[in-house]
């Protein structure tokens, strides 16, 4: 499991690059910050429809 | 929990909200990732080669240098390695001068139509070889088979000629076809791809032409 | 299809008389693209062929641009077929949108004539502006990118002034928008740079952009339009289903443009913005699937239970391109294009044959297909025909094209993987590594095989040409009898 981590590799540092550290996290954490508001949409909608 | 039978699941307005905020929240990513990438693949500059400032675009003038792809150990894959200085056709390009060469020949690719036979960067169509890292292709270099049948002996000298008449260099039944490419347009065409494999591509072609290598032993160009 | 020049029936509707040309003209480039892919075929098989005379990147060049126009084509005449009864009114600018059809139209024959007879030029400027830009699919000069900027504005201000002015559905809404979205796409293929890397870069924009984004939307769009036409799905539930697309195309899709960014230059971070996000693009294309056939089956079982007998269906081969469509879609860019999809995968695969097999099938199953079917939509409007049903020639053209296509597709993908593993994998790439790995018996037989399907293909559009022609007018006098 020692290359699971793999160490930063991108040649020049940026705010993505430094993201991306390992197994998917950069793309795990795009992914989340545009599913978690879709759970705000809901529950608002939740709410309108119940009224 | 009032209302059972009016889910969200169904509600058009839900769905219609979240494709807009998806849509644009996406647009938005894409854009700032753009500007990050856009700052990366700008060509770097004369001083960047002087001072062995690594960049995945570098200047034109990078056709002064002698360029190799060498396994790195830390990225897991070949990268374009920028070596000693090495004269283009015979001399030395100031920054204007290669800026000009490099000028003429991503104009003259484009003319010609390189990319309907060719691929460049692994994109084009798939009749002829990927162009990438035609530059350093065994073939090319001393000794290789293509340097050879045009009785030239550098790189570019061979890939000019040969650019400028392909059909009398026939080496399969699939040929390159006469294009009308003029001495001085051959020079700025063997710059182009001299300038293109240089070009950081994060390890593409793998193992570049592991077999030439297998076969003689050593690097990749020599 | 022709004759419905004259005989026409839609009763005061200049949108869609004006669709019906867009459809010709659609349908006349289609020709011309196979026959191009043709020349091109036979020329990796017998490189000698119209060598030095028509050489292989002149056919190529018009074949794929010949794709890309009669699809534009089809899709222009698809929005001002259904506009009208979208909106509930007529188009409002008939006349400027008959103006910009012949305009286009000139220009784009002008292009095909440079194509043919000049080729290349000089490796200048005037080249770029005057003969051909060189770049994959956006070959057309500058000067004909500027004519399609003014002629798809002055398209894009009718529908949205049609909109406007008259009933704001959900389907026309997406329309609108997507619509904005596609051809200011355009714009990022219009300039020249020295740099490789940044040229690819905002060429992948247009290319993937459209057809893994906008286009993918415009599908779903004329899918919503066209089930509620022929099997009379439910306009809530078809609009539900519209947005859950439109968020998931574009939720994977925009950013699924990373997979084009893994060597180009650009940064080790797109490997898994561009793998991850273009995993999920088959998704939806999934989606589109369950739906289409979802809403057929309810609908069917909807009037059985009502006691009406037969099928709900009232356009049999629009229907049946519709339903290949969604099949397609999901086989063409979901399946073939998820294979080469990951970073891993797409260093090997990369530029061989294998993109050509899933550029082949997603091209047609995602767009050729249901624009297709809007031709058909077109001639049962044109002959004021109730229910239209499948011909022999109908069957014969839906099944050799799609079998052709699918063979082709078949042969490519084998020759891919030779080449992955022979040219790629074994020898590393380059000049020796590709040759060794083009003549190897496997790969030409694969060649072979796809020139033979594409004649099989070519002889399912005569048949299609021959349906089109005619099928309105029989139906019409069937009816009448
Ligand atoms: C009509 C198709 C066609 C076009 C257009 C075309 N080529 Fe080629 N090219 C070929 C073929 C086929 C070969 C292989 C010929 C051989 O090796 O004998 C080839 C070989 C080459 C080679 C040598 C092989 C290698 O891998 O290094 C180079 C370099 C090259 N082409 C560059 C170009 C450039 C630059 C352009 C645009 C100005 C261009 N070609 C346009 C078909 C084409
Ligand atoms: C008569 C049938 C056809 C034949 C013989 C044919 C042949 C070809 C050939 C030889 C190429 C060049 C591939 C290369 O560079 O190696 C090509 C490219 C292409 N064709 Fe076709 N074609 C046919 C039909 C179609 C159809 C029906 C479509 C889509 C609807 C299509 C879409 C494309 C596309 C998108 C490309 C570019 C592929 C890429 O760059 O990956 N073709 N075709
Ligand atoms: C209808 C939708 C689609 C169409 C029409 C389409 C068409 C194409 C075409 C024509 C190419 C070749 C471009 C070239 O000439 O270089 C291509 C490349 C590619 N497509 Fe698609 N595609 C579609 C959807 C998808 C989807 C959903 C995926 C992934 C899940 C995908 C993955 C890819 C990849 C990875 C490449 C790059 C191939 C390479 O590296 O050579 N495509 N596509
Ligand atoms: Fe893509």
């Amino acid at each position: 499991m020692g290359t699971l981590f793999e160490p930063f590799t991108d040649v020049v540092p940026s705010f993505f690059g430094w993201l991306n550290q390992g197994p998917l996290t950069l793309t795990i954490f795009l992914h989340t910050v545009i599913i978690l508001p879709m759970f705000w949409i809901y529950f608002q909608e939740k709410k309108k429809l119940n009224k | 929990m009032a209302n059972e039978n009016r889910s969200v699941w169904t509600s058009i307005s839900f769905w219609r909200r979240s494709a807009a905020w998806v849509t644009g929240f996406a647009v938005i990513l894409l854009i700032w990732l753009t500007f990050d990438t856009l700052g990366q693949i700008s060509m770097g500059t004369d001083a960047d080669l002087k001072n062995k400032v690594t960049k995945r675009v570098p200047a034109p003038t990078v056709i002064n240098y002698h360029i190799d792809y060498k396994y790195n150990a830390k990225r897991g894959h070949e990268v374009p390695v920028i070596g000693d200085k090495q004269p283009f056709f015979g001399k030395e390009w100031s920054e204007e001068e290669a800026a000009k060469l490099l000028h003429l020949g991503k104009l003259t690719s484009q003319a010609k139509n390189c990319m309907d036979c060719h691929t460049l960067l692994g994109n084009g169509a798939y009749y002829a070889p990927d162009l990438t890292k035609a530059w350093l292709d065994p073939a090319w270099q001393n000794g290789g088979p293509l340097q050879g049948m045009t009785g030239k002996n550098t790189v570019e000298e061979a890939m000019a000629e040969f650019l400028q008449h392909p059909s009398q260099y026939p080496t399969h039944a699939r040929m390159m076809p006469n294009l009308g490419i003029t001495a001085e347009e051959a020079k700025g065409l063997v710059a182009f791809l001299k300038h293109m494999s240089s070009i950081d591509t994060n390890g593409f072609p793998r193992n570049f032409s592991q077999a030439a290598k297998r076969e003689q032993g050593g690097t990749y160009a020599h | 299809m022709l004759t419905s020049i004259k005989t026409n029936e839609f009763a005061g509707s200049e949108s869609k008389k004006l669709a019906m040309m867009y459809f010709r003209v659609a349908i006349v480039l289609f020709g011309a693209q196979l026959l191009m892919g043709l020349i091109a075929a036979i020329q990796f098989l017998a490189p000698g062929f119209l060598f030095e005379v028509f050489d292989f990147s002149v056919a190529r060049m018009v074949h794929i641009n010949a794709l890309v126009v009669w699809m534009l084509y089809a899709m222009i005449g698809s929005v001002y077929y259904m506009l009208p009864d979208e909106t509930g009114i007529e188009t409002v600018n008939i006349g400027v949108g008959k103006l910009a059809f012949w305009v286009l139209t000139a220009a784009v024959t002008v292009v095909v004539l440079v194509y043919i007879f000049i080729q290349v030029g000089s490796g200048t400027e005037a080249t770029i502006w005057l003969i051909n830009e060189g770049r994959e699919y956006l070959e057309a000069p500058r000067w004909a990118d500027i004519g399609i900027v003014v002629v798809v504005l002055t398209f894009y201000w009718n529908v949205f002034a049609t909109y406007m002015k008259g009933q704001k559905t959900g389907i026309m809404t997406v329309m609108v928008a997507n619509l904005m979205a596609l051809a200011g796409l355009y714009l990022a293929g219009m300039f020249f740079t020295d740099n490789i890397s940044m040229d690819q870069y905002w060429w992948w924009w247009v290319i993937h952009l459209w057809v893994e984004a906008t286009w993918e939307v415009f599908v779903g769009t004329l899918a919503a339009y066209a089930l509620i036409k022929i099997i009379d799905a439910k306009r809530e539930i078809v609009e539900m289903w519209l947005w859950i697309e439109v968020l998931m195309l574009f939720g994977s899709g925009i950013l699924g443009l990373g997979h084009h960014y893994f060597w180009i230059g650009t940064p080790e971070y797109w490997w898994e913005i561009g793998a991850l996000f273009s995993a999920l693009e088959p998704v939806p294309l999934v989606a589109m699937f369950v739906h289409v056939l979802y809403d057929w089956g309810k609908e069917q079982g909807i009037a059985k239970a009502e006691g009406k007998p037969g099928s709900v269906m009232k356009n049999g081969p629009a229907m049946a391109w519709i339903v290949t469509n969604a099949f397609g879609n999901f086989l063409g860019a979901g399946i073939w294009g998820f294979f080469h999809t990951l970073p891993q995968v797409n260093i090997y695969t990369h530029g061989t044959q294998f993109t050509a097999a899933h550029g082949h099938l997603a091209f047609f199953g995602a767009y050729a297909t249901i624009l297709i079917g809007m031709m058909y939509m077109g001639i049962q409007g044109a002959y004021g025909i109730e229910r239209l049903k499948a011909t022999f020639r109908s069957k014969m053209a839906i099944f050799l094209i799609t079998f052709g296509v699918v063979g082709m597709t078949v042969a490519l993908t084998i020759a891919g993987y030779e080449q992955v593993l022979v040219e790629r994998a074994d020898l590393g790439g380059g000049w020796e590594a590709f040759f060794t790995a083009q003549n190897l018996p496997w790969y030409i037989q694969a060649q072979v095989w796809r020139t033979i399907m594409g004649v099989v293909t070519f002889v399912g559009f005569i048949y299609l040409v021959w349906d089109l022609l005619t099928i309105g007018k029989q139906a019409k006098a069937a009816q009448s009898a």
